[in-house]
């Protein structure tokens, strides 16, 4: 995504305290070094943001996070949730401008699934400011123009560079998860709702759909190397194809259907490593014979995401899975006609 | 031109000859006996006995169209949609043939073939219905809903389709939470024959106000599945005839005012329906109804054995493309596969 030249360009801006607009795995944001204090007064001034009012960075990963709060037993929960659309609230080490953290001292970390914020914090080996560009108290926008439009002449002269990715799909801005009490806190709804240590809310079918598109996101690199299954359990109209067009949307294919007819359909991906989606449904499925006859075993290869539904009838094609591939768990579990409780588990040896 | 038709997309090893829209022979041998007792189609199944059927098939054809292998000008095979290893078989056997007999070779759409099912002749030639272009084609069956704007041979524009499930899948579905075995489109229609197709329940009528051609099943049969736990099994069993009428009316009614709409979208009055579920006769009486409100026309496949997957409307569907020549080196499976006229490009 990014290339060198442009990365280092956005590197120098950043060491001389520069603001950069760039998208985002959720909305578009005004980027700087949070480490720098002139650089994080600018981007306040320019968000007409609120003296007092946090903000949350970009990080590069589990390290630098150790670096910027303290995790102490909250370690398992956010390795659940990151990365991922989430703001996670911690305890601050002060390691970044002061002005960043709430007064309650604080501090709202970040690690998304985008490459291009990855690949810049991690070049830059700093925490970086992740925060929406916008005007404080209006919306947040999808399309880089839509925020310089709204900035007088005098504020777009402090704006260094813009990174135009163009129309940014529609996804809302992060979940904020509050950590630093006793217990979870969501103190602000994106399109995931995390409800406890793997668990998640879905509230309508398009947040299940959008869920599955975060799975997908978060475990499909692991198809590099051997297959990733996820097996889906949950009642007739629990949304479990409405889950599977969600990881079908990240690899790119958007025409999914039901496979119950024909027990399975393969997929080819528009994905830079994932080739294949094969979406099965063992609902018609009856007996534990019929699983030597369904074949499902010659499509365990690298570069395979495949999604079993009725996956609890999976009993026998279990171990065969369990030795070649990646299992991810998913439970949906019918809580009223519109909202679903979520259970997704990575399965380990 | 003789045509060698192909199709092993789902369940059926099917094979058959035809000429223009004449079916010299149609072959077909059903694997749902094998499936009933798993209860659905089973791939590797699917796979196994494709092949092991596939040759006699092709001979039967061959012989009861009382044709020699030197009067055959091409060999046409499905591409897709369906399942994929099951098209694998048809495909490679497709192209062993053609290059064996030197015959060029055809791939089409198993949807193309529906709809092409409505204008099926027998050998004599009948019956005699014109084409007349354009057409709002409709295919309906356990794996498809979708709406087709049929503008010419091989011009097509996909309008709708289902999201989710498939009108045949939500039968199904519904005939297995009552009971009723697999498959279960015949047993709920003549249940809800019984009970005169009133609609007791009123299950909801998914999409109607989504204002595009698409078809969402899921949810109806979500409502249907929610529904039932509400009841006992005493009640569920004195009332199977009244459930059964009432979701059989909740999927036909959907149909039936997406039709409508997909009318005064496209102006096009004038249906072609094809797929499985077809054979139901109160749907068709409903369609029938609708069209002659609108003043249009309707068709159906003529006879039965057209309504389900069969190679004759694959011949049939190949016959505009052979006579254009458009002929292909290799085919590559496509489970997939849309309808459109890209599909029909060299």
């Amino acid at each position: 995504m990014a290339n060198n030249d442009e990365l280092q360009r956005c590197i120098d801006i950043l060491r001389h305290g520069g603001l950069i607009v760039a998208p985002s795995d959720t909305v578009y944001g005004l980027i700087c070094d949070a480490t720098n204090e002139n650089a994080v007064k600018k981007l306040i001034s320019v968000k007409n943001r609120p003296w007092g009012k946090p903000i949350s960075v970009f990080t590069d990963g589990f390290n630098m996070i150790d670096t910027l709060v303290k995790t102490s037993d909250k370690e398992a929960i956010l390795r659940t949730l990151l990365p991922g659309p989430f703001t996670i609230i911690l305890p601050s080490k002060n390691k970044v401008c002061g002005l960043l953290e709430s007064e309650r001292n604080t501090l709202g970390i970040r690690l998304p699934i985008h490459k291009w914020i990855n690949d810049l914090v991690h070049a830059y080996s700093k925490p970086l400011t992740a925060t929406s560009a916008n005007i404080s108290g209006k919306s947040p926008h999808y399309e880089a123009q839509g925020f310089i439009d709204e900035l007088s002449a005098e504020k777009k002269k402090l704006i260094d560079l813009v990174i135009d990715f163009g129309k940014l799909p529609r996804n809302k801005p992060s979940t904020i998860v509050d950590l630093s009490g006793e217990t979870l806190q969501l103190l602000r709804q994106g399109d995931i709702l995390p409800s406890a240590k793997h668990s998640y809310t879905s509230t309508s079918a398009s947040e299940t759909k959008k869920l599955g598109l975060y799975i997908a996101e978060k475990y499909s690199s692991l198809g590099i190397d051997k297959p990733v299954v996820f097996i889906v359990e949950g009642e007739m109209g629990a949304g479990k194809t409405v889950l599977a067009q969600g990881i079908g949307r990240y690899l790119g294919v958007a025409n999914i259907i039901s496979p119950t007819y024909v027990v399975y359909y393969e997929y080819k991906t528009h994905h830079e490593s994932i080739r294949t989606f094969l979406h099965a449904d063992l609902y018609n499925i009856e007996n534990v014979d019929e699983f030597s006859h369904l074949g499902l075993e010659e499509y365990l290869k690298k570069g395979t995401v495949i999604c079993i539904e009725w996956g609890n009838k999976a009993g026998p094609l279990f171990d065969s899975i369990k030795k070649t591939s990646h299992i991810v768990s998913i439970e949906i579990l019918y809580k009223t006609e519109t909202v679903r409780s979520i259970t997704i588990k990575e399965i380990k040896e | 031109m003789n045509i060698l038709a192909i199709d092993t997309s789902c369940d059926e090893t099917a094979a058959a000859v035809t000429v223009g829209r004449k079916i010299l022979s149609n072959v077909i041998y059903s694997q749902v006996l094998l499936h009933k007792k798993w209860g659905g189609v089973v791939p590797s199944l699917a796979k196994r006995a494709h092949e092991e059927r596939i040759d006699d098939v092709i001979d039967q054809a061959i012989k009861s169209a009382h044709v020699a292998w030197k009067d055959i000008d091409a060999i046409a095979v499905t591409q897709g949609p369906g399942l994929a290893i099951a098209l694998g078989v048809g495909i490679d056997k497709a192209t062993e043939l053609s290059h064996q007999y030197k015959k060029p070779l055809i791939g089409i759409n198993h949807l193309e073939g529906h709809l092409y099912s409505a204008f099926a002749q027998n050998r004599n030639g009948n019956p005699k219905i014109e084409m007349k272009f354009p057409y709002l084609g409709m295919i309906i069956s356990g794996g498809h809903t979708e709406f087709v704007l049929w503008k010419n041979h091989l011009e097509y524009e996909l309008l709708g389709a289902t999201l989710d499930d498939a009108a045949g899948e939500a039968l199904d579905k519904a005939g297995k939470l009552l009971g009723l075995g697999y498959p279960a489109g015949a047993v709920i229609e003549r249940l809800a024959e019984q009970a005169h197709n009133v609609d007791e329940y009123h299950f909801p009528r998914p999409m109607l106000r989504s204002g595009d051609l698409n078809f969402s099943f899921a949810g109806l049969k979500t409502s249907f599945y929610y529904f039932l736990k509400t009841i006992s099994e005493e009640e569920k069993n004195k009332r199977l005839l009244y459930l059964a009428s009432a979701f059989q009316e909740a999927v036909f009614d959907t149909i039936c005012k997406k039709t409508e709409k997909a009318m005064e979208q496209t102006g096009v009055v004038n249906l072609v329906i094809g797929g499985g579920v077809t054979a139901n006769k109160y749907l068709r009486k409903k369609m029938r109804k609708l069209t002659k409100k609108h003043k249009g026309t309707v068709h159906f496949p003529s006879i039965k054995i057209l309504t389900g997957d069969n190679a004759a409307m694959i011949g049939i569907a190949a016959w505009k493309k052979a006579e254009k020549g458009y002929f292909l080196d290799s085919i590559d499976r496509e489970p997939r596969m849309q309808i459109s006229s890209l599909a029909n490009s060299k």
